[in-house]
């Protein structure tokens, strides 16, 4: 018996040996690091990508929260880890607008980085509120024309994801406003509930559950299959709006093992296939993407193109 | 009546075992969380947060507001004890709570703050269930005039604050606003002060600075004053340590007003149970009979702080629940628990799914009764802590303070923070400046910057004045800090003639 015991240890211990030699990427935990606190958007989205990767892998996840300075505390944090593929950083498009609003160097804080998955397109929006006389775009650029230049446009902080999606709406239309920026998103809106403001910039999953508000335009090529009484921009006549969105997605540090970043790209394809992972996205009107690094990066270029134009001509960057 | 009807029907569904339990778990995590310098209620509420992914709907939602509730209850109870409050909302609770202590009745002060606390609790509960639909109506009255004009209000509070010292509760109270500068511009996103250091750009961590400012500068001072080699104050064998039944009955109203001033301030997102709470105690002061015996160990002016910061979670939920807003950084966790469970906050979830929404009202009545429960079993312990020789008691303090610290953002910057305002207290107290000032500047800084600002994008000085609520706001702030100087004006020429 004891005999037995002994062969089937040494088997064992074998085989784990045998493992260990093949041992290929993830082999232990990797983290997975936000810039937002517990709870927050981001931070509910990798907790839910993490849940529905478990269906198709083994490999052990640890979310972390690393907040502040929009970002920049949390991209500092992963760039100071070694470049091994077992920091991760789960990263939005207001992430790149803030390394250039606060005078960061791009090649360091989002070219220091490998784009590696991109999981989501949430579509800009143009929200008003329902019972506002201003609950159409043909009158909210009516009044604006007539304001000249006065009307309120309600968001989250100056030069984010949603302001720049203002100043292209203005320059696309040729028309001007005023950016108010709130301290978050659910504060601006209720700024619009209370008459002060007359549009806010968002995304549709901002309407959900909550009273009161329409969209009047959303940036889609076709109109939203969840939002199906929001027109497009093309709808409208304005041109050059057709892909506006915010993305979520997950980046690595540059020079990080090619295997790592292959694995990443593979398991979202596998999660962007999964109907629960469909459903948690799709309610909300979010288009679900599988983008890889070179779709992924080329977003990134442009955002940054984007950006630096936005900023540049409404004097918020010299 | 159908109000009535659901809530039984909301308080059968927790009669079991597990949802109890549920509770009970979320009241320790909660009054722990509270209790410990550097997990506010909204970071307990977040720790706890994955542990609700695994549960149903309404049981995650129910642990979570429990824990909330218990962590503003737990936050006063080293405020009491050794002068740290455990949470930003209970800097007011340690303004009266240790001297009590220091005077030996610690137990009243825990046995005041435990009652108001649940008291508070309950009025705010009431008000939400209740009022809501009204309350949420008027919070849309609110513009940032108004907002600037509350802030203000706040802000008159330090007339009250400093005891008299005027120009030094001046002095402090712009050392906090001028402090609130540092970092980015709330704004236009400029960064300002910061010296490229990226852990000062959403400015100074909140709670290490008030780890610093209170519970370090009391050990300084300690320390230099020699009571470190001084026995604790024994405690008096003879009487109950506890208060009777009298003492709180005589304190029913101010545990009213305050809880009702809690529960409609806190429906205001970004004002919240901080500001309630100094406010709630500027008006018990000022209705005081004896008002000099605040700050001094009043124990009406612990229980307008406690009853109103516990009732601010009442009102932090009437926009959660009405406008899918949450009315402070606690209730934004609960929203990111919704989410995951597929629901979404707002005035579709009391169509959709009435069910939850009155199994957390009822939840948050039973998990008053066990923070009451909980907190006079615990009380009984934490008594105890005024018997450990200060020798003791302040390495271990010194030791909280750091981890409590550190814990808030994992970062080593804001222990820095933490040392370096515990001198900033001692120095201040040292030279006679009070300190709370410079705390209450730091709460309204932003909040006034920001409101006063988009004000005046929104259409100049004037909004301020043409708002019938903004103007009321502002006369109100006027009067509270020119009356009492008037008065003492007035006082200090009679005895001259």
């Amino acid at each position: 018996m004891k005999r037995i015991i002994a062969v089937l240890c040494i088997a064992s211990l074998a085989v784990l040996g045998a493992s260990a030699a093949f041992a290929a990427y993830p082999e232990k935990p990797v983290r997975v690091v936000n810039y937002v606190g517990p709870g927050g958007l981001m931070d509910v989205t990798s907790r839910k990508f993490v849940s529905i990767a478990k269906k198709f892998t083994d490999a052990t996840f640890v979310v972390e929260n690393r907040e502040g300075a929009g970002g920049l505390v949390g991209m500092q944090a992963v760039l100071e880890q070694p470049a091994d593929g077992y920091t991760v950083f789960a990263a939005t498009t207001s992430n790149i607008a803030k390394v250039l609003t606060s005078k960061k160097n791009v090649d360091d804080y989002i070219w220091g980085f490998e784009w590696i998955a991109m999981l989501m397109k949430d579509p800009e929006c143009l929200i008003a509120a329902k019972d506002s006389p201003l609950n159409t775009w043909e009158a909210v650029f009516k009044d604006a024309l007539e304001k000249k230049g006065a009307q309120i446009w309600a968001g989250p902080a100056a030069g984010g994801n949603d302001h720049l999606m203002a100043m292209k709406v203005w320059e696309k239309t040729g028309m001007s406003a005023k950016w108010i920026p709130y301290s978050t998103g659910p504060e601006a809106m209720m700024g619009l509930l209370s008459g002060q403001g007359a549009v806010y910039v968002g995304n549709g999953a901002d309407i959900g559950g909550r009273e009161g508000f329409t969209i009047v335009a959303i940036a889609r090529k076709e109109r939203s299959p969840k939002f199906p009484d929001a027109p497009t921009f093309t709808e409208l006549g304005i041109q050059g709006l057709e892909d506006e969105a915010m993305w979520r997605g997950f980046a690595m540090k540059k020079g990080s093992p090619e295997e790592a970043m292959a694995w990443w790209e593979d398991l979202l394809k596998k999660v962007a296939a999964d109907p629960e992972w469909r459903e948690f996205l799709e309610k909300d009107g979010i288009d679900v993407v599988d983008y890889g690094r070179p779709e992924f990066n080329a977003q990134v270029k442009k955002d940054i193109e984007d950006a630096t134009h936005y900023l540049k001509q409404y004097g918020l960057i010299k | 009546m159908d109000t009535i009807s659901h809530l039984f029907e909301g308080l059968g569904s927790l009669m079991g075992p597990v949802p109890l339990l549920v509770i009970l778990a979320g009241v320790c995590v909660g009054i722990l969380g509270g209790a410990m310098p550097g997990i506010s209620p909204s970071m307990a509420v977040a720790l706890l947060l994955p542990f609700t992914f695994g549960m149903s709907p309404a049981m995650g939602l129910v642990m979570l507001c429990a824990i909330y509730l218990a962590a503003n209850y737990g936050g006063s109870v080293t405020a009491v004890m050794i002068n740290t409050p455990g949470t930003p909302s209970a800097v007011v609770t340690a303004f009266d709570g240790y001297p009590l202590t220091r005077k030996g009745q610690a137990g009243t002060a825990l046995g005041i703050s435990l009652i108001a606390s649940v008291v508070g609790g309950f009025v705010g509960i009431a008000i939400l269930v209740l009022f809501s639909a009204p309350l949420a109506r008027f919070a849309l009255k609110f513009w940032p005039a108004e907002y600037f004009a509350l802030a203000i209000l706040g802000l008159s509070t330090i007339a009250s604050l400093g005891g008299g010292r005027w120009l030094e509760s001046f002095i402090a109270v712009l050392l906090g606003l001028l402090l609130n500068t540092i970092g980015l511009d709330p704004l236009s996103g400029v960064s300002r002060y910061t010296f490229d250091v990226l852990r000062l750009y959403d400015g100074f961590s909140f709670i290490p600075v008030l780890i610093g400012l209170f519970a370090l500068s009391e050990v300084f001072s300690g320390i230099e004053s020699g009571e470190i080699g001084r026995p604790p104050a024994a405690p008096d064998k003879e009487r109950s340590p506890w208060p009777t039944l009298r003492d709180y009955l005589k304190l029913k109203f101010s545990m009213l007003r305050a809880g009702v001033l809690g529960t409609v301030i806190g429906i205001f997102p970004g004002a919240g149970g901080t500001i309630a709470s100094f406010i709630a105690y500027d008006v018990e002061k000022r209705l005081s009979k004896n008002p000099a015996e605040f700050g001094q160990g009043a124990p009406a002016g612990v229980a307008a702080a406690e009853a109103s910061n516990s009732s601010s979670v009442g009102g932090a939920l009437v926009p959660l629940l009405t406008l899918g807003i949450p009315g402070s950084s606690s209730a934004a966790v609960l929203i990111g628990a919704l989410m995951i469970h597929n629901l979404q906050p707002g005035p579709e979830l009391f169509t959709k799914h009435p069910e939850i929404v009155y199994t957390l009202f009822s939840s948050l009545l039973v998990a008053n009764v066990f923070i009451l429960a909980l907190g006079l079993l615990g009380a009984r312990l934490w008594i105890k802590a005024a018997l450990i020789p200060k020798r003791l008691l302040y390495p271990l303090i010194f030791a909280f303070s750091f981890i409590g610290s550190y814990a808030v953002r994992s970062s080593v910057f804001d222990v820095g923070v933490c040392l370096v305002f515990g001198l900033v207290g001692w120095l201040l107290s040292r030279a006679k400046f009070p300190v709370s000032p410079v705390v209450l500047g730091m709460i309204l800084g932003t909040m006034i910057e920001k409101n006063l600002r988009a004000t005046l994008m929104m259409g100049g000085f004037s909004l301020f004045v043409q708002r019938p609520l903004s103007l009321t706001l502002l006369i109100l702030a006027f009067a509270s800090v020119a009356v009492p100087v008037l008065r003492e004006r007035r006082a200090a020429r009679k005895g001259t003639l």
